[in-house]
This record gives C-alpha cells, sequence and structure tokens, in this order.
C-alpha cells in the first residue's frame, strides 16, 4: 500500500494494510521531513531499517539537537519495551518474584508512590513504564519535541536508571523472555549503548552482560 | 316607548335561553313600577281635583326610597366597573411581561440566526462577515413598548424575574380583591389569545366561576338586582370551556348593559312623569325630584361618558341589543385602556372583543418590527408565540446546545506514538485510547492535572492496557458491560474488563483485566464493530475475511465473511438500523452489505463513476452506518464523503469533505451530525441532513503523512474526541 500516486509518495497505513507491510514506505530524508516529529520518525525508519545496526540508529543527523535526540530515544525505548513488558505478563507473577530484583545485591523500591513501596517485580515494570510515559509526555517539562530545557534533560537519567532494572530482571529472572525479545529487538543492547554513550548511567550499574560483542563501545559497557 | 321594555326583556330571554326569567321578573317589577305610576299618574291626571298633601307625600316619598335605590345601584355599578378596570390593568400588564418575554425570544434567536450566517459565510468565502451588531442580545433596553409604570425592569432573561413579576402582578390583583382564580382566568385568556388549545385549563375555567360568583354576589349584595342576572349566563359560560368563557365575559357584560337600559327606562319613565307633572303642577317637591333625578343622570355621563354614549345607542335601536352590547364591550375596552395609560396596542383590545388569533399574531408582529426591519421576523414570531411562555425559558437553552461551537478541552498526552483509535465509555465521561505503541490507555476526564495553560487541561491515564505485541489499531467499547475490544497489527481481538474508573493509576498488576483473546484472524485487524445488542462483535482484517465473534461464550469466530472480487476489507460497521446485516469497505474501493445469517452480498454500494484517480483515490478509510436510517457514510482517500442508501445501493450524496484524505468518521447517537477527520490535520462536524459543515476545529499534528486517525462521539455526555498520529488525543467539550 505504499503506493505512489505520481510523483508523490503518500507515506500512510491505510486501513487493510498487511501486518507486514505496516510503515513500510521508502525511506524519507530526514532533511525533508518538516514535521514536528521528525526525529522520532527518523529514528523509527532507522530502526525498521535494520533493528541490528545500532551503531546506524543512534547516529544522529547532522546539527541535530542532543537533547531532543536522547529525549527521543528514550521515547522509543519505553514504547519498544511495552513489548518486554507485555511478555513478562504472562511469565513474571507478584505470587514468585514479590519483589524487584535482579542480582542478590539490591531490591529495587518503587518510585511511582507517594513513599517508595516494595512492588512486585511486574508491578514495579508497569509503574516504571506508566511512570516514565507521564514524565515523558509531561507538558510541564516537555512541552516540544523540538527543543527541550537543559533542566529537563537531566531528568532523562533517573528514567533511564529505572528503565533499565526492567531489562536486569527479565535477564536474571525470565531469561528465556529476555532472550527471546532481544533476538527480535535487539533492545538491551542498543540501550546499553545508548547510556554509554551519552552517559547517562554509571558504568557500574550495567549489569546486564552484553553477549555478542560487535563493537568496542558496547564490550567495554559490560564491566 | 314604555311598552316594548318588557317585550324586549322577554325577546333577549328567550334568544340567549339563558335562565333569565329572573331577569324577566327584575326588570318587570321595575319597569312595571314606572308604568304604574305613568298609569296612576294618568289617573291623577284625571282626577286632579282629588290631590291631597299625605297622597302627594306619600307618593314623593315612594320616588324618593325608588331613587336612594337606584342611587345604591349606580354605586354597585360603579364598583364593578372600576373593579373591571383594575381587571383589565392587571391583564395589560401581564401582556405587557408576555411581550418582552417574546421580543427576547425573538432578539435571542436574531442573534443565533445572526451567528449562523456568519459561520457560514465564513465557511462558504472564508472571511468574517461584516454585520454589525454581533453582540449577544443584552436584554436591558426591555423593547420600545415598556411603559413608564413598568414597575420591573427587565435585566436578565430569568425565570425568577419572570415569576417575580408575575407575583407582583397577583399580589396587586388581590389587592384590589381579585382572587387567584381570576389569575387563571387571565392565564387562559392569554393561552386562547394565543391559539393555544390547552384542554387542561378547562378544568381552571370552570373553577374559576365559583369565584367570580361570589365576587358578583358579594358585591351585589348592596343592590341585590343584579345577582341573579349575572349568575346563569356566567353558569352557561363557565361548562363549555375557554371559548365559551368569552362567551360568558360578553353575557355579563350584557348583562350590565341591560342593566343600564333598565334604569334608562326608569330614567324615561320618569321623565314622563316629570313632563306631566310640570305641565299639570308646579310644585316645588316635584321640581326637587327632578333635580335628584337629573344630578343622578349626569354624574353618570361624569363617571362613564362612553357607556352612556353606548346606552343612547343601545336606546335607539332596540331590536339589534346583541349587537350593540357588544359594542358597548368594545367601547368599555377602550375607556378602560385609554383611562389605563394610553400606549396599549391596538391588537389588545381586538382580542378582548374576541376576534382571537390573527390580530393577537399581528400585534406580536407589530411589535417586533422595530426591532429589526431587516430580518422577515413574522415566521419567527409566529414560532414564538406557538410556545408556552413558561416553556420559552427552556427552549434557549437547547438551541444553545445545538449551536455551540465545540473547543479543546482535555489533551491526553501519554502515547509514545500515534494514537490509532478511540472509544468513550456509553456513559461516564470515560474514554480508551488505542496507539502504535502497543498499548491502549483508559482515561477519566474528571481526573485532571492543571495545566499551565488553563485553557486546556492534561489527563493523566488510569490505566494502561498491555497486551498486544504490535500496533493497537482498533477498539470497540460495549455499550452495556464494562467491556472493551481491541486489535491490531498482531491479529489478535483482546477482550477487556474495564477497571474501576476511580482506580490507582499505580495499583497492583491484575491479570484478569485481559479477560479472553480471540485467535483467528491471520493479519492485522483493522476493524471492530458492535451492535450493543447481540453480545457479538464484527472484525475486518488484511487476512482478506471479516468474522463475527461471540466474546462471551468462544474464542473461535462463529461467521467468516469475505468478497473475492472486493479484495481486502478496509472498514466494517453493522447496519444499525436492522439487526441481521453489517455493512462493509473493501480495498476495491466498493461496499458490500451482508446478510449477518446467509452470509451472502445483499446490496453492493459502488460508487466507481466518480472516483477521480487510481485505486489508492477510491480507498475507503472508514464506513459507518447511520443509528436510524439506512444510510452509509464511507470516507474516501479522494478526499470525499459519500453517502449510500442500503436499499437501493445508489449514492444519495457525494461531496468533498476535507482538504486530504479523510480517514475516520462518526455518527452522533441521534442521527443529526457527523464528524469527519482528515489528513489534513482537522476534525469537521456537520449537519446530517444538509451535509454543511458546522465547524472545523484544526486539531493534531502530522507524522509521515498521517494527521487525525481517529474521531468519536460520546454516546451520551457532550463530548468529541479526535486521535492524531502526534501521540495526542483530545476531547472537545
Amino acid at each position: 500500500m505504499k503506493m505512489a500516486d505520481g510523483s508523490t509518495i503518500l507515506r500512510r497505513n491505510r486501513p487493510g494494510t498487511k501486518a507486514k507491510m505496516f510503515n513500510g514506505w521508502p525511506d524519507e530524508p530526514f532533511e525533508e521531513m518538516d514535521s514536528t516529529l521528525a526525529v522520532q520518525q527518523y529514528i523509527q525508519q532507522q530502526i525498521r531499517k535494520e533493528p541490528s545496526n545500532i551503531e546506524v540508529i543512534l547516529t544522529p543527523p547532522d546539527g541535530q539537537d542532543e537533547g531532543v535526540w536522547k529525549y527521543e530515544h528514550l521515547r522509543q525505548f519505553c514504547m519498544e519495551l511495552n513489548g518486554l513488558a507485555v511478555r513478562l505478563q504472562g511469565e513474571c507473577h507478584p505470587e514468585t518474584c514479590t519483589q524487584m530484583t535482579a542480582t542478590e545485591q539490591w531490591i529495587f523500591l518503587c518510585a511511582a508512590h507517594k513513599t517508595p513501596k516494595e512492588c512486585p517485580a511486574i508491578d514495579y515494570t508497569r509503574h516504571t513504564l506508566d511512570g516514565a510515559a507521564c514524565l515523558l509526555n509531561s507538558n510541564k517539562y516537555f512541552p516540544s519535541r523540538v527543543s527541550i530545557r537543559d533542566s529537563s534533560v537531566t531528568k532523562l537519567g533517573s528514567v533511564c536508571r529505572r528503565v533499565y532494572r526492567i531489562f536486569s530482571h527479565a535477564y536474571f529472572h525470565h531469561l528465556n523472555i529476555f532472550d527471546e525479545f532481544e533476538k527480535e529487538t535487539y533492545l538491551c543492547r542498543r540501550f546499553t549503548q545508548f547510556i554509554t554513550k551519552y552517559n547517562l548511567m554509571s558504568r557500574d550499574n550495567l549489569i546486564v552482560p552484553i553477549i555478542d560483542v560487535e563493537t568496542p563501545g558496547s564490550g567495554e559497557s559490560e564491566a | 316607548m314604555k311598552i316594548p321594555v318588557p317585550g324586549q326583556c322577554s325577546r333577549f330571554t328567550m334568544e340567549e335561553s339563558s335562565p333569565s326569567t329572573n331577569f324577566n321578573g327584575q326588570i318587570g317589577p321595575s319597569a312595571g313600577g314606572g308604568i304604574n305610576s305613568g298609569t296612576k299618574q294618568a289617573d291623577d291626571a284625571g282626577q286632579r281635583l282629588q290631590y291631597s298633601i299625605p297622597g302627594i307625600l306619600h307618593f314623593i316619598q315612594h320616588e324618593w326610597a325608588r331613587f336612594e335605590m337606584e342611587r345604591s345601584q349606580w354605586e354597585v355599578d360603579r364598583a364593578e366597573l372600576q373593579a373591571r378596570i383594575a381587571f383589565l390593568q392587571g391583564e395589560r400588564k401581564g401582556q405587557e411581561k408576555l411581550k418582552d418575554d417574546l421580543v427576547r425570544r425573538i432578539k435571542m434567536l436574531e442573534y443565533a440566526l445572526k451567528q449562523e450566517r456568519a459561520k457560514f459565510h465564513k465557511l462558504k468565502y472564508g472571511t468574517d462577515l461584516v454585520q454589525g451588531d454581533m453582540r449577544p442580545p443584552t436584554f436591558e433596553e426591555g423593547g420600545p413598548e415598556v411603559t413608564a409604570d413598568a414597575e420591573q425592569p427587565f435585566s436578565s432573561v430569568s425565570n425568577f424575574t419572570w415569576k417575580q413579576g408575575r407575583q407582583m402582578l397577583r399580589q396587586y390583583l388581590q389587592e384590589i380583591g381579585y382572587t387567584d382564580t381570576i389569575l387563571d382566568v387571565r392565564s387562559n385568556r392569554v393561552r386562547t389569545l394565543l391559539g393555544l388549545n390547552n384542554n387542561e385549563e378547562t378544568g381552571s375555567v370552570n373553577g374559576n366561576e365559583p369565584g367570580s360568583n361570589k365576587r358578583a354576589s358579594s358585591e351585589g349584595q348592596g343592590g341585590g338586582r343584579r345577582t341573579p342576572a349575572k349568575k346563569p349566563p356566567l353558569n352557561q359560560g363557565g361548562s363549555t370551556g375557554p371559548s365559551s368563557f368569552q362567551e360568558a365575559m360578553l353575557m355579563d357584560t350584557e348583562a350590565a348593559v341591560l342593566a343600564n337600559f333598565e334604569f334608562l327606562q326608569a330614567a324615561h319613565a320618569a321623565a314622563g312623569d316629570e313632563v306631566g307633572d310640570e305641565m299639570d303642577d308646579d310644585d316645588d317637591l316635584q321640581d326637587d325630584v327632578d333635580d335628584v333625578h337629573e344630578q343622578t343622570i349626569r354624574d353618570t355621563y361624569k363617571k362613564n361618558p362612553n357607556s352612556l354614549m353606548a346606552l343612547g345607542l343601545g336606546l335607539g335601536d332596540h331590536d339589534d341589543v346583541d349587537a350593540e352590547a357588544e359594542e358597548v364591550l368594545n367601547e368599555l375596552n377602550i375607556l378602560t385602556q385609554t383611562e389605563a395609560a394610553g400606549n396599549v396596542p391596538q391588537g389588545e383590545s381586538q382580542n378582548w372583543s374576541g376576534s382571537v388569533y390573527p390580530s393577537g399574531d399581528e400585534s406580536v408582529k407589530r411589535e417586533t418590527e422595530p426591532v429589526d426591519t431587516s430580518l422577515g421576523l413574522g415566521e419567527l414570531a409566529q414560532l414564538t408565540v406557538n410556545n408556552e411562555a413558561e416553556a420559552a425559558y427552556d427552549l434557549p437553552s437547547t438551541k444553545e446546545s445545538l449551536r455551540k461551537t465545540w473547543t479543546a478541552k482535555y489533551t491526553l498526552r501519554s502515547h509514545f506514538d500515534g494514537v490509532r483509535a478511540l472509544a468513550f465509555h456509553p456513559v461516564e465521561p470515560v474514554l480508551i485510547t488505542a496507539s502504535e505503541d502497543h498499548t491502549l490507555k483508559l482515561w477519566n476526564l474528571q481526573k485532571t492535572v492543571p495545566a499551565k495553560k488553563s485553557t486546556s487541561l492534561d489527563v493523566e491515564p488510569l490505566y494502561t492496557f498491555r497486551g498486544h505485541s504490535g500496533q493497537v489499531l482498533c477498539l470497540s467499547m460495549n455499550s452495556v458491560e464494562d467491556e472493551a475490544f481491541s486489535a491490531g497489527t498482531d491479529g489478535v481481538i483482546n477482550c477487556w474488563n474495564l477497571p474501576s474508573v476511580n482506580i490507582d493509576p499505580y495499583d497492583s498488576f491484575e491479570s484478569t483485566v485481559l479477560r479472553s483473546r480471540l485467535l483467528g484472524h491471520t493479519d492485522a485487524v483493522w476493524g471492530l464493530a458492535q451492535d450493543g445488542f447481540h453480545q457479538q462483535i464484527l472484525s475486518c482484517s488484511a487476512d482478506g475475511t471479516l468474522k463475527v465473534w461471540s466474546p462471551s461464550t468462544k474464542t473461535e469466530a462463529l461467521h467468516t465473511y469475505m468478497s473475492e472480487q472486493d479484495g481486502i476489507p478496509t472498514s466494517c460497521d453493522y447496519a444499525l438500523y436492522a439487526m441481521d446485516k453489517m455493512v462493509a469497505a473493501f480495498t476495491s474501493g466498493h461496499s458490500v452489505l451482508f446478510d449477518l445469517e446467509t452470509g451472502k452480498p445483499v446490496t453492493r454500494l459502488e460508487s466507481s463513476q466518480d472516483i477521480i484517480g487510481n485505486e489508492i483515490g477510491r480507498h475507503i478509510y472508514r464506513i459507518k452506518s447511520h443509528p436510524l436510517l439506512a444510510v452509509t457514510v464511507t470516507a474516501h482517500e479522494d478526499r470525499h464523503i459519500r453517502f449510500f442508501d442500503n436499499n437501493t445501493g445508489k449514492m444519495i450524496h457525494s461531496m468533498v469533505a476535507h482538504l486530504d484524505a479523510v480517514t475516520s468518521l462518526s455518527v452522533d447517537p441521534h442521527g443529526l451530525y457527523l464528524l469527519s477527520g482528515s489528513h489534513d490535520c482537522s476534525i469537521r462536524l456537520w449537519n446530517f441532513d444538509s451535509k454543511t459543515c458546522v465547524q472545523e476545529i484544526t486539531a493534531h499534528r502530522k507524522k509521515f503523512d498521517e494527521s487525525i486517525l481517529d474521531v468519536a462521539f460520546h454516546p451520551t455526555k457532550p463530548f468529541i474526541a479526535s486521535a492524531g498520529a502526534d501521540g495526542l488525543a483530545k476531547v472537545f467539550v
């Protein structure tokens, strides 16, 4: 359904489009994107083209504002993490995973409540994603998607830290789900590399080992 | 002169067939008295020499007593007339108030009309129409007809003021001795004047009659003569409702007039006496009597010259008493009105005299014309007059709701990617949105977050439904139970139990929220529909099939439908007017009406003849059924909205509705309005009947070449919503 009508290409998902053709239109050069959502469009376009090509995905176009770039990437991560959460819902029950843990070292408290609470892992996952969605869509902190205040950019770090725990819990407690998901999306690898590149978290906290390392950059992040 | 009087009286009795034998009896004696005295006088003339002082004294005393009695009767008459004047004044006040209300209504309507014109002009020519005063009418001036003695300045259109005015009127009337029943009579008369046949009011008219009788008898006690004369015609009139009430009023007046006749007869008789006396005798006493007599007549003239003039007329023509009585009545009215301040429109007096509706209407029209002569308000006036005064106050508010413009009130931001679908809760101000970020979110519009700009409120989602492993494309909410269905590129239809609308957003996970998953489609599901009647849902998928499910009983599809020649279904809907049909749009650009039982196509709704461009151009984004009519509406890529008759399959109407592809449609629950969304970033509200655009709102931004993906009406509340590719949903009120 990505037919060109005359010379113009209309990038639309018309009703009736097959699932595998969804968003299946020819790439649009970033320079030609005039929408306020250009960065999101560009990131999604790069991911769809080849999800494993992390280096390309994380390379901003020339002259791109770094705050917006990080923000849009984090949005994309949170969005794709929904997929992991859906899978975890089927297996990670409050009865079995009563606490949010990765290794035995830490119990993570859920920050979505007035007083941080020891939520079961699945609740922690959901609450963290919901909270991230609220924060990242907050009209107060992120009123615009083309320019972001520095004070708001600093909020991204804490979101990253919390969201990363979902990966770590899945890796240490639901490895099959993690592997399956990672094979499709390369999300944890992309996330790790993103964190490292923009130094959004302390490297000590990146506890999920990224095997099958292709770039030296991500190898370092294993530490 | 003497002889016709009794005859006339009896003729009157015969004609009116009213039991006024009393009347006859009443007049008889006094008139007879005149005759007797006349005869006596003739005798006296004949036997002049037999006069004696005691005889004369006795006669004078007798006469004096008679005149005294008559004088007291005159007093009573005067009181009666004064009461009538008060009554008419009260009525005039009531009429004025009513008139002011009507003028206000007209101004409201006029203002609405101006607004509509401006809107229409703007839509048609894209510029603002300059038409002078566009301010809403302020009701302070109260119209040109308000008199100086209006006690209540009309400052606002509120029932309260109106009621207060009414209350004052009531008090006023009570003060001068009228009971509430009279007021009822009055309001009833107003209704009759307005041409309303309000049968309920007949009772109150009948109910008034004891009151008036009471009044009549209490006032008539002094004279005693009038009471029985008045009663019978009133009873007769009261028994047959509003129209005969007027008759009763007429009779009433006639009775009064006849009573006056009687007096005149007596006066003439006396005058006859006088002549005879003067010719025969120059007695001082006699002169005194004459003086008294003349004094009385002069008094009467002073008090009521017009009526007496009329009486004079009546005397001159005894054969046509009824017509005369009516004329007298008119005179009376004019008199009262001139006394009452003079500037009451003629219409009222016409109403009074019984030429009821048309003249009343005319008078209203005449009053409204000064307000705005550029508008042909005749019809409007008619419209206004046909409503009951009280009901008129509800009307502007409903009108307001119809002509209101929608403004964005809530912004729903929490999705990471485009919002593909939204659906309102059947009752609550709650909605669900479905997004390409794989989630659905539940929103309660009553739980808002104060935003920086006070014009628009942010809402935080109450609950996030996670269950799809792909973009969620369509959504449907059950109109009876709290459940929702969603489907997307993963080909699964999820059935959700809605959590409570007051749930804590960060409550613990309940796996029961996802009730069941309907598996069967092998490709993206693009459309879901519910008829709300059978507990069934209809889905259409890119795998080329349409399926009907009964989610409460089994997870497999009940039926599968397809149309080989038309390709892939793009959208589907139940044909809401008939329970056993559904419509589906296909990639061929045609729509098909299916019989759900047999699975056979019933009618093809083809629109190929006027489609511009290639196959893409005729792509149908959305198909919707009218909730009441056998009409199907389709939204097309080529910017058109098309209307089809389901029975014939013929296209009824086709219109260019947007600047870009029309993506979404929603028909309001009453079938009066159509809402459309388009990739041109705007939503438009259409009048379903006239197919004219009522309002356009630019609502969303573009992502790639997509903008607005769904629109919806709240089934019961005044909300509309739009969902956009920019990840936002907006709710308008």
